[in-house]
């Protein structure tokens, strides 16, 4: 009951934020941002420097030049710009993370991201303009997969799937970490059966349309779907770098092939990368081992968690990019003498000359800026823990041509924010997005409520318990109301204290 | 600061991970111990054995084992016992699931090792190799592996696996038959094709199972796939059919058995027969012939979880209750088997389930062999391990006694060559001798004694064995002995101290004469200046060997030495009598004190609990206050406490100091190399007229160019001399303040020698300082610190005064109270008399020293001395009264007098054994002698709360002998102070 409040809330309160800023959306996508100083992540800081943007994209960034006469201008000398930050795996934003089937490489994270999700409200309000929505987090929390949905990348502005889309097919979730109720040898067997299952498919194909069957063919037409579609020109056969081949599948039409296959198959021919959790050490060998045997290893990242940093010189070996787990210190305990051991998991993979993204624990608490910072009190540059939030998880996306730093030609994507990025004072100001302003920190509500208290007579979020109780208040004398007043006057109180917290944490 | 931190953090200190393995290319290894079981050919080697390993590898195992030159030799001991790296044919590891069909080959249990983990808990019970099972609980749960739990390896631990599928692994018994039904929804699932019903799967009975298996088998073969085992199944049991990989049944009962005997002898398939040993099993034993000529191996389930609660097995007249006895009649029936824990036991307890047949009748070779090379034969990996011989893998267990003894635990194990687990160095030490004398005339025999954190923890015929305990075994082992009058440490010095210096500051850890000492079994010296003066001569009873300062001394002072001869007789015993007088006023004083506070209750308003704290400390401090003046000397000579802290505070300090020195030096070291470091200890001879030709020794820490340390010289000072300086390239400055004035030294290195000048006032001297040890393992000690300032004391109306603390009179005290000891120097016959009234007069019960006459008054002064040290020659030959030879020290000994032997000497009293030896050679009583040696000695100094005892909870001072202690023929072979073993 109180559940569904809270959604219901938020849904209010979505579309209270949204109509606010509804008027500040410039028509077009063009804009000029002057700034005191833009971070480009790609070459040195301008001071005091102007980025334009035309049509949705960056059209020049540079020292104060001219901006365009029939532009707006948001001239703010104050603020620094930077590029959005860039989540490279999240498995937040849907309305349930997992599916129960063990391979369902066929279901897409679209018809389960929920746009008004608090998730995507808070990512634009602690930077993160791109978002890789990916299914199955660890066992512990959602019971896991074997093989998962396909991802998507999305930004967090929209109200709906369409709007907020940057990218489809983002890349298959594999787990090599056991799913609930299985051990890491059931799991390995059910994932490397999906791949044996896939070459079963194919062999009874092309046995079938050998003996003159069409059942597929049939089932395909019944369907409606397109039997030479898209890339089947070039010809039918498996394609890319798969290390198997199954003879004679050029003689099936592409679209014959089921639904429930044709993700694994392009998954094998390189056509969508996959994304492989490996929660320990021990699972990376299977991880890489399954990406090696059938020819997707270079569209593998991986996912990492617990102690995986161990197997970095497998990783290293395999030459493939990570996404690191929002624990960025490893801790773990000798078995004899208890005494805990410490490990700083970028340094390690550093010094093993990985690409490594940086993931947030969630948008509020451990944020990608937050995460960086740590990094880089642990003595990574400034430089590397920057780029393990911008331009890293933007290549493991394969969206390095379009976000992860300031540059003619990418989205129009700018953080305006009030000082460093890595400082602990730094708030985000204004996010521009595709060129729209879409969020101006002066006027978030929620912020607002945060920092200076909710009055009690409007009601609002945070507020599920004020939602849940309405006949109460309806019942409630004049003289509860006299007191309710006054207590809200005591929190007023309370909340100024907590507004300096909530400047400290951002 | 962030990066030292990186630096640190990243070679992680968690056991040996995989791909951190640097080994030198080609290296030879020699493991040495005691006995060497090689399980291979039942071959044992006793009287000490050597194994050769190469890479690796074993090449050799023996006795007379040539070790090439530039081998690491590793000598474990000859009371160590090496046994090959025991194979758990059965673990948990992984943590096992089945999968949902009945028969899935395709579930590889190497999938679920993780080479990553730490196996510590197994491989500190000596087991190398582990078998893994894919799941339990199905039909064909799926294929096991068998890998080692630590070793070299590469960057995915493939180097850790002996065998990615060592066998088929199923089940018959009960654990097979709850399989539930194979149920897989459709997808998308419509109302056309519905959700799919459940699919059966066998078994749910023994005839269940063996027609599933008939089924399979011909699936193998070629027969017809009705797809209810999956797909794929025919296919991969043919392959490993075809590779003849052994097919592992759990099965418990006997009708299972011989169903499974059935069947696979039907088929012409290998069978391994799993489980037996548990609680189903009561005919297992009769089963043993037909399993003998099936030429079936098992490996059998001790029927026990030790390290769990006890179990209900069934009151029913026929309920199965376990048997221990199976393992003995297959061994009898010469079936190969294996023994492992039971199921869900982790494999920790592998050589408890070992040693448990035994119950059953089974010998030890049997069950070590069933641990070790039978079960690398079952699961096919024997080429490798499971037993030591050349060719095979250098996994080693080294055990401190038989690996199937109780008590018995892992010295360290080795895995392809390299240590894998160690015990810990601090770990306890179990002395398991023929003969142990306790030091009070009790002979244990045999004995033991256990020594743990610088205590005897445990004493009797046999103790218990903490795990990783070093186990020492001897003919005979006796408390260290006490060299009752010494002048260790005194280096030549001839003054006599005041009576408030405090002897403990001359005591100086890491002499090399004081570990020679230690080491001929004399562990503890009662230091004594040579000489009295009026006021009493402080003595300290210390341990030569002990490793820093705090351990060293047993309580200082220890004793008050006087002389009551005088050369003029008509003086004698004056002094002596006027220190006595003070003393008993002095003690009457604290007496009535002490008295006044007992009755005194302090008033309840307010104040309450600062009385209470009063009355509870007896309040020295506030006693020091009221005497300002000798406040510090005080304080330095009583707080013993205080200083103990002060030095533990400072032990820290310079701890961390002399890390940062190490770095510091290793900085340097990249800099410049061509200048060493001086750190360490240096020697030299000198003579500083008018004194003779002493040693000077100099221990000295460079930290960054500054120099300090302490230096020793007699003729210098009476105490050590903290000195400081500092190092200029070559040249080096030091000096300090001794008790003779200030000291300085001005020396060059040349040829690793400083060579320089030592000037002390208007004497300057050449010296030639040699390096005799490169470390600086000095304590710094204690600063002799100013007591505290006292917190505003509040005098609290009524409560008794303290009368002043007077540190001159205070050991006297001590004395009356029988805390503490009073050496007189006496002689004559009637002196000794007189004396020894003057000391009843006090109440105190002196211990005589010289008393020459002593023996002829023996029967007057019995009962009211505390001790007698009878002066040196110990046969007395008395020309006055004719050619008489007697024994003194045997005398006075049977007139009921404790004796006690003291060397009057420095690095002499080494020689306390042979004295006391001779003493017996004259007619004393062994027993008595080896009492005066020990415990009359701690007794009368009052120091047998810490020493002269083999007793719980005394200083863990023992020597190893190996023989009676006082035959002659005896050597001390090994001895430890204070739990550390003297080297």
């Amino acid at each position: 009951m109180l559940v569904r409040n809270t959604r219901a809330t938020a849904r209010l309160l979505c579309a209270a934020v949204l109509l606010l800023l509804a008027p500040a959306v410039f028509a077009g996508g063009k804009i000029a941002i002057k700034v005191g100083r833009i971070i480009t992540q790609a070459g040195p800081d301008i001071l005091n420097g102007v980025i334009v943007i035309e049509d949705g994209r960056i059209k020049s960034v540079g020292p104060d030049s001219k901006a365009p006469w029939d532009v707006e201008v948001l001239d703010h000398p104050e603020l620094v710009a930077f590029p959005g930050y860039v989540e490279a795996h999240s498995t937040r934003g849907m309305d349930r993370p997992n599916e129960n089937i063990d391979v369902a490489p066929f279901l897409d994270v679209r018809d389960s991201i929920d746009p008004i999700s608090f998730f995507f409200e808070d990512c634009l309000r602690s930077g993160i303009l791109t978002v890789n929505v990916q299914q199955g987090p660890p066992a512990a929390f959602t019971g896991g997969c074997v093989i998962g949905a396909q991802g998507m990348v999305v930004k967090p502005f929209g109200l709906t799937i369409e709007q907020m889309l940057v990218k489809n097919g983002a890349g298959i979730k594999i787990s090599a970490a056991p799913k609930a109720g299985k051990s890491r040898a059931t799991q390995a067997q059910t994932l490397r059966k999906a791949f044996t299952d896939l070459r079963l498919y194919l062999d009874k194909l092309v046995q079938d349309k050998k003996d003159g069957k069409d059942y597929a063919r049939r089932e395909a037409l019944y369907q409606g779907r397109d039997l030479e579609k898209e890339e089947n020109k070039k010809g039918r056969a498996m394609e890319g770098s798969s290390t198997w081949k199954v003879k004679g599948l050029e003689t099936v039409p592409r679209g014959e092939i089921d639904d429930k296959q044709e993700p694994l198959l392009r998954l094998v021919e390189g056509k969508i990368p996959a994304f492989v959790y490996c929660d320990a050490a021990a699972s990376v060998p299977l991880a890489l081992g399954v990406a090696r045997e059938n020819g997707f290893l270079a569209g593998t990242t991986l996912v990492l968690d617990g102690d995986a940093w161990k197997a970095a010189d497998l990783i290293a070996e395999a030459g493939v990019p990570v996404v690191l787990g929002p624990n960025l210190m490893h801790v773990e305990r000798d078995p004899v003498t208890g005494k805990e051991i410490e490990t700083f998991v970028p340094g390690v993979f550093k010094k093993k000359n990985v690409r490594f993204a940086l993931q947030s624990l969630n948008p509020q608490a451990q944020s990608l800026w937050y995460q960086a910072a740590v990094c880089v009190g642990y003595g990574l540059d400034r430089k590397e823990a920057l780029d393990a939030v911008t331009r890293t998880p933007a290549d493991i996306l394969h969206l390095g041509d379009r976000v992860g730093s300031l540059e003619p030609g990418k989205d129009g994507n700018v953080l305006l924010l009030s000082g460093d990025p890595l400082s602990i004072t730094t708030t985000v100001q204004y996010v521009v997005l595709d060129g729209n302003l879409v969020y101006d920190r002066s006027k978030d509500v929620r912020v607002k409520h945060l920092l200076e208290g909710v009055e009690q007579e409007n009601a609002v979020p945070g507020g599920a318990d004020a939602q849940a109780k309405p006949h109460d208040d309806e019942k409630a004398g004049e003289g509860e109301k006299a007191e309710k007043k006054k207590d809200a006057g005591e929190k007023k109180d309370g909340e100024k204290e907590g507004k300096k917290d909530g400047q400290a944490q951002r | 600061m962030i990066h030292v931190l990186l630096a640190a953090l990243v070679p992680s200190v968690l056991g040996p991970l995989p791909g951190s393995f640097p080994r030198p290319a080609h290296e030879v290894v020699a493991v040495k111990a005691g006995t060497i079981y090689a399980v291979e050919n039942d071959l044992v080697v006793e009287g000490g054995g050597t194994i050769l390993i190469e890479d690796g590898r074993i090449t050799a195992v023996g006795k007379d084992v040539e070790i090439p030159p530039g081998a690491r030799v590793v000598d474990y001991g000859a009371d160590a016992v090496i046994a090959p790296g025991l194979v758990a044919a059965d673990t948990t590891f992984g943590a096992p699931r089945p999968s949902e069909r009945t028969a899935d080959l395709s579930v590889m249990a190497i999938e679920g090792f993780d080479p990553y983990a730490s196996y510590v808990f197994a491989l500190q019970e000596g087991v190398t190799c582990a078998y893994l099972p894919p799941a339990r609980g199905r039909l064909i749960a799926g294929q096991g592996a068998v890998v080692k739990l630590a070793g070299r390896s590469d960057a995915n631990g493939s180097g850790r696996v002996v065998s990615e599928s060592a066998m088929i692994h199923g089940a018959v018994s009960a654990e097979a038959r709850n399989t539930p039904g194979y149920w897989q929804p459709p997808i998308p699932a419509t109302v056309d094709v519905g959700m799919g019903v459940e699919q059966p799967q066998l078994p749910r009975t023994l005839m269940g199972a063996i027609v599933a298996l008939e089924e399979l088998v011909a699936l193998a073969q070629g027969g017809e796939d009705h797809g209810e085992y999956g797909p794929g199944v025919g296919a991969r049991l043919r392959e490993l059919i075809a590779a003849k990989r052994p097919w592992r049944m759990a099965a418990d009962t006997e009708p299972e058995i011989r169903a499974l005997l059935g069947f696979f002898g039907e088929k012409g398939l290998p069978l391994v027969i799993d489980g037996m040993g548990g609680t189903g099993s009561a005919s297992g034993t009769a089963l043993a012939g037909e399993i003998a000529k099936a030429g079936v191996a098992v490996i059998v389930d001790a029927p026990i979880n030790p390290n769990a609660p006890g179990r209900d097995f069934g009151k029913d007249r026929d309920a199965a209750w376990p048997r221990f006895d199976v393992a003995a009649g297959l061994e009898r029936a010469h079936v190969r088997f294996a023994i492992t824990p039971a199921n869900h036991v982790p494999a920790s307890e592998l050589r408890f389930a070992a040693e448990i047949a035994s119950r059953g009748g089974l010998d030890r070779k049997a069950a070590l062999r069933a641990i070790t090379l039978s079960p690398a034969e079952i699961l096919g990996v024997a080429a490798r391990v499971g037993s030591l011989a050349p060719g095979k893998d250098a996994d080693l267990a080294i055990f401190n006694g038989h690996p199937l003894e109780p008590g018995t635990s892992t010295l360290a194990t080795w895995v392809d060559g390299e240590v894998a687990y160690k015990r810990s160095e601090t770990a306890a030490v179990v002395l398991a001798v023929d003969e142990l004398f306790l030091g009070d005339g009790d002979v244990l025999r045999p004995g033991e004694v256990l020594l743990e954190n610088g205590r005897i923890r445990d004493v009797g015929q046999r103790v218990g064995r903490p795990a990783g305990a070093e186990i020492v075994r001897g003919r005979a082992a006796m408390p260290g002995m006490i060299d009752a009058l010494g002048h260790l440490g005194l280096e030549g010095s001839g003054r006599v101290p005041a009576t408030r210096f405090a002897l403990g500051r001359i005591v100086e850890p890491g002499d090399l004469a004081d570990k020679r000492v230690a080491k001929a079994g004399v562990t503890t010296v009662v230091l004594s200046p040579r000489g009295a003066n009026r006021s009493g001569a402080p003595m300290t009873a210390y341990k030569p060997a002990g490793s820093n300062v705090e351990k060293m001394l047993v309580r200082d002072p220890t004793a008050l030495r006087f002389q009551w001869t005088e050369r003029n007789r008509l003086e004698s015993g004056k002094s002596v009598r006027e220190v006595l007088a003070k003393a008993a006023e002095y003690s009457k004083k604290w007496d009535e004190y002490e008295k006044k506070m007992a009755t005194w209750t302090p008033p309840k308003e307010g104040e309450a609990g600062k009385g209470e704290e009063k009355k509870a400390g007896e309040s020295k401090e506030g006693s020091e206050e009221s005497k300002g003046e000798k406040k510090e000397s005080g304080a330095e000579a009583q707080s013993e406490g205080d200083k103990k802290e002060g030095a533990d505070e400072k032990k820290g300090e310079k701890k961390e100091k002399k890390e940062e020195g190490d770095k510091k030096k290793s900085g340097k070291k990249g800099e410049k190399e061509a200048v060493k470091t001086i750190t360490g200890a240096w020697e030299a001879e000198i003579a500083i007229p008018p004194f003779e030709k002493v040693r000077l020794r100099l221990y000295v820490l460079e930290e960054d160019g500054k120099l300090s340390g302490s230096l020793r010289c007699s003729s210098l000072s009476d105490d050590l001399i903290q000195v400081a300086g500092e190092r200029k390239e070559k040249k080096v400055t030091l000096s300090g303040e001794g008790t003779r004035g200030k000291a300085s030294i001005e020396a060059e290195e040349k040829d690793g020698k400083l060579e320089g000048k030592l000037v002390q006032g208007a004497a300057s001297v050449e010296i030639k300082l040699a390096q005799t040890s490169t470390e600086y393992e000095i304590a710094k000690r204690p600063e002799r610190r100013k007591p505290k300032e006292e917190k505003e004391k509040k005098e609290i109306k009524g409560q008794p005064r303290a009368p002043g603390l007077d540190p001159e009179l205070e050991p006297l005290r001590r004395a009356i109270k029988g805390e503490g000891a009073i050496v007189v120097g006496v002689d004559r016959e009637d002196e000794i008399l007189d004396c020894v009234e003057a000391f009843e007069g006090a109440k105190i019960k002196p211990i005589l020293l010289g008393a020459k006459d002593a023996w002829k008054v023996a029967d007057k002064i019995r009962g009211r001395v505390a001790g007698v040290l009878l002066s040196q020659p110990v046969v007395w030959t008395e020309p006055k009264t004719g050619a008489q030879r007697r024994n003194r020290y045997a005398e006075i000994a049977e007139a009921g007098i404790p004796i006690a032997f003291h060397s009057d000497a420095e690095e002499g009293a080494a020689e306390l054994p042979a004295i006391a030896a001779y003493a017996v050679s004259q007619g004393m009583s062994p027993e008595a002698a080896l009492r005066a040696l020990t415990s009359d000695a701690a007794h009368m100094f009052a120091i047998d709360n810490r020493v002269g005892l083999i007793a719980p909870g005394l200083d863990a001072d023992v020597a190893l002998l190996d023989g009676s202690p006082l035959d002659l023929s005896t050597r001390v072979i090994r001895v430890w102070v204070a739990g550390e073993e003297v080297r």
